[in-house]
């Protein structure tokens, strides 16, 4: 191609179909084409971008290696990690560093060699395959690259054969789950997954998992639990590409800084980033879905408590985005009307209850953990208990978070052991975990609850089932009766 | 441009701001680069190339590289 065609390049389109297709998570094999074109054409900006700050020079060796085997360069550009490097390279040079350009020149070299034979200072290349009822798909399982460092966590040493092994038993049977549940989802991960790189276990967490905005199509996920757990994983971290491609694309939210709720999250969230937890469960929500009404399966609680949670959070979250563009309008829209119509759908009321009490639980305690309320408020709030007057008008103001906010809940986990139909309490009665006021909630023994809960502001919230902002209620938390505190602030 | 539904088609249509350089080769795209060590890539605007929609697009890439809104986007299922 020659340089005019430089000239003739046109912008990157969508067709209405095609985007409102994405915001309800249910791209078209071509959607999803024309997305990873768009991130080919990212990274050669890039390129286009690093080359006019250190001159074509650089460039060469690739150059001719494309003009040799233009295809397996193509290929190597469109990698993930390639997308990152790029990125990275492109901020260095711009903060006035000196960044590694000899990366050009190993990619050159490595376009040259055959497919399956690796440079000989790297280690030997592994993937991960699976089939199942006529769907494959095929990744390659990065443990190696430094650039897998950039990902946003700390990568795990390269595999040994078994645990190898033990990645691609998991990988399997979560192919076959994704294929089985959701087969339109699975083919659209196959189509955007390109690698998993294995990270280090977080202790305070079951497992973690995380997307670069740099590396379409990278998943960085600690080794699953078991195959539920990575089909989840996989499923919520290729969202996270898609929308990243999108958002490449067209800006779909005016102010996307802007703080609130997100139910994925203990820390106030910008909008951004509440759109990605939106986007990123929408699909978990319908594997979800799926596993909670398969007819032939035996109703799971659990997937169906997971089902119920999710629907409804991924419906409030979207539907509270504000000060959308006309993309982003159009897209949340889709995202909304698709899951629109799971709300209504029927699910156990106990695990209805279960469900709609951990929401309201993780936003009580968000408000706690994220609102205040200013001393001249809280004096205001004691004086007028006091005085046994009417609830005056103090209000209280959300404070941005120091860092990344997120901490299990004894309620949770006992939930979670509810519905597996696992003991909550030990042998003399005592609670496995949490407090005899949270195992009493979550038998659905409020009068026990609210006896139990003495020190236990949001608990007693909960149980009571009062529509008051708990962090109102903290200023008083000094006062007795409690309940009638929380009458008085209803 | 960005995001603008385009209704003079047939089909309404999302025309972005972002160039599509995939069909380029890289020797094409760095062949109007003279060596410019230092230089601001944001503003190189090259009028003999598409200059205003390719420098809008350049210092959109600018930007999203500058202020990324979700940079690392992230699961923890202690949650």
């Amino acid at each position: 191609m020659s340089t005019a065609a430089l000239a003739d390049a046109r912008p990157h389109r969508l067709s209405d179909a095609a985007l409102a297709s994405l915001g309800a998570g249910r791209p078209d094999r071509a959607t999803v084409v024309e997305l990873k074109k768009s991130q080919l054409s990212r990274n050669l900006l890039l390129l286009h971008e690093i080359a006019a700050v250190v001159g074509p020079g650089p460039l060469t060796e690739l150059a001719e290696a494309e003009r040799a085997n233009p295809t397996r360069v193509r290929e190597l550009i469109a990698r993930p990690l390639f997308g990152v490097w790029a990125a990275g390279c492109l901020r260095a040079l711009q903060a006035g560093k000196n960044p590694e350009i000899s990366h050009l020149s190993a990619l050159a070299r490595a376009a040259r060699l055959p497919r399956q034979q690796p440079d000989k200072s790297q280690q030997p290349n592994k993937s991960l395959k699976a089939t199942h009822n006529g769907q494959s798909i095929t990744v390659r399982l990065d443990d190696s690259d430094p650039l897998r460092a950039h990902l946003g966590l700390r990568p795990a040493p390269p595999l040994d054969p078994a645990q190898h092994a033990r990645w691609q038993r998991t990988f399997t049977e979560a192919w076959r789950l994704l294929v089985t549940s959701v087969p339109a989802d699975a083919e659209v991960l196959a189509a955007v997954l390109d690698c998993v790189v294995p990270v280090l276990p977080d202790p305070a967490a079951r497992g973690i998992s995380a997307t670069s905005a740099d590396a379409f199509g990278a998943v960085a996920i600690s080794e699953p639990a078991d195959a539920t757990a990575l089909a989840v994983g996989l499923l919520h971290e290729t969202q996270h590409s898609i929308l990243n491609a999108v958002q490449y694309l067209f800006d779909l939210l005016e102010k996307p800084a802007t703080l609130g709720y997100s139910p994925w999250r203990d820390d106030p969230r910008p909008a951004s980033g509440i759109l990605h937890g939106a986007y990123a469960y929408l699909t978990v929500t319908r594997f979800w879905r799926t596993q909670s009404t398969d007819p032939l399966a035996q109703t799971d609680p659990l997937a169906q408590f997971e089902f119920a949670r999710w629907r409804a959070a991924v419906s409030d979250a979207a539907g509270k985005l504000r000060d959308l563009t006309p993309a982003g309008a159009r897209f949340i829209e889709a995202m909304s009307a698709e899951v629109r119509p799971w709300l209504d759908e029927p699910v156990d009321p106990g695990v209805l209850r279960l469900a709609e009490s951990a929401n309201r639980d993780h936003y009580l305690r968000w408000r706690l953990r994220n609102r205040h309320v200013d001393p001249a408020g809280a004096r205001e709030l004691r004086r007028a208990w006091r005085a046994g007057e009417a609830r005056p008008d103090v209000t209280s103001e959300l404070r941005p978070a120091p860092k990344r906010a997120l901490e299990a809940s004894a309620r949770l986990d006992l939930t979670h052991r509810f519905l597996r139909g696992d003991p909550l309490t030990g042998p003399r009665g005592e609670p496995l975990t949490g407090s005899d006021g949270d195992v009493a909630y979550v038998r659905g023994d409020v009068a026990a609850a609210l006896r139990a809960y003495t020190d236990d502001g949001v608990g007693l919230i909960l149980a009571g089932g009062f529509d008051v902002a708990p962090e109102l209620a903290a200023v008083l938390s000094d006062e007795p009766d409690r309940l009638a505190i929380l009458g008085w602030l209803s | 441009m960005d995001g603008a539904v385009n209704t003079t088609g047939a089909t309404p249509e999302w025309r972005s701001a972002m160039i599509d350089v995939s069909g380029l080769s890289i020797g094409d795209l760095t062949s109007k680069v003279t060596s410019a060590p230092g230089g601001d890539a944001a503003d190189d605007t090259d009028g003999a190339i598409n200059g205003n929609a390719l420098a809008h697009c350049l210092r959109r890439l600018a930007d999203d590289l500058a202020n990324p809104g979700e940079p690392i986007a992230g699961f923890n299922s202690a949650l």
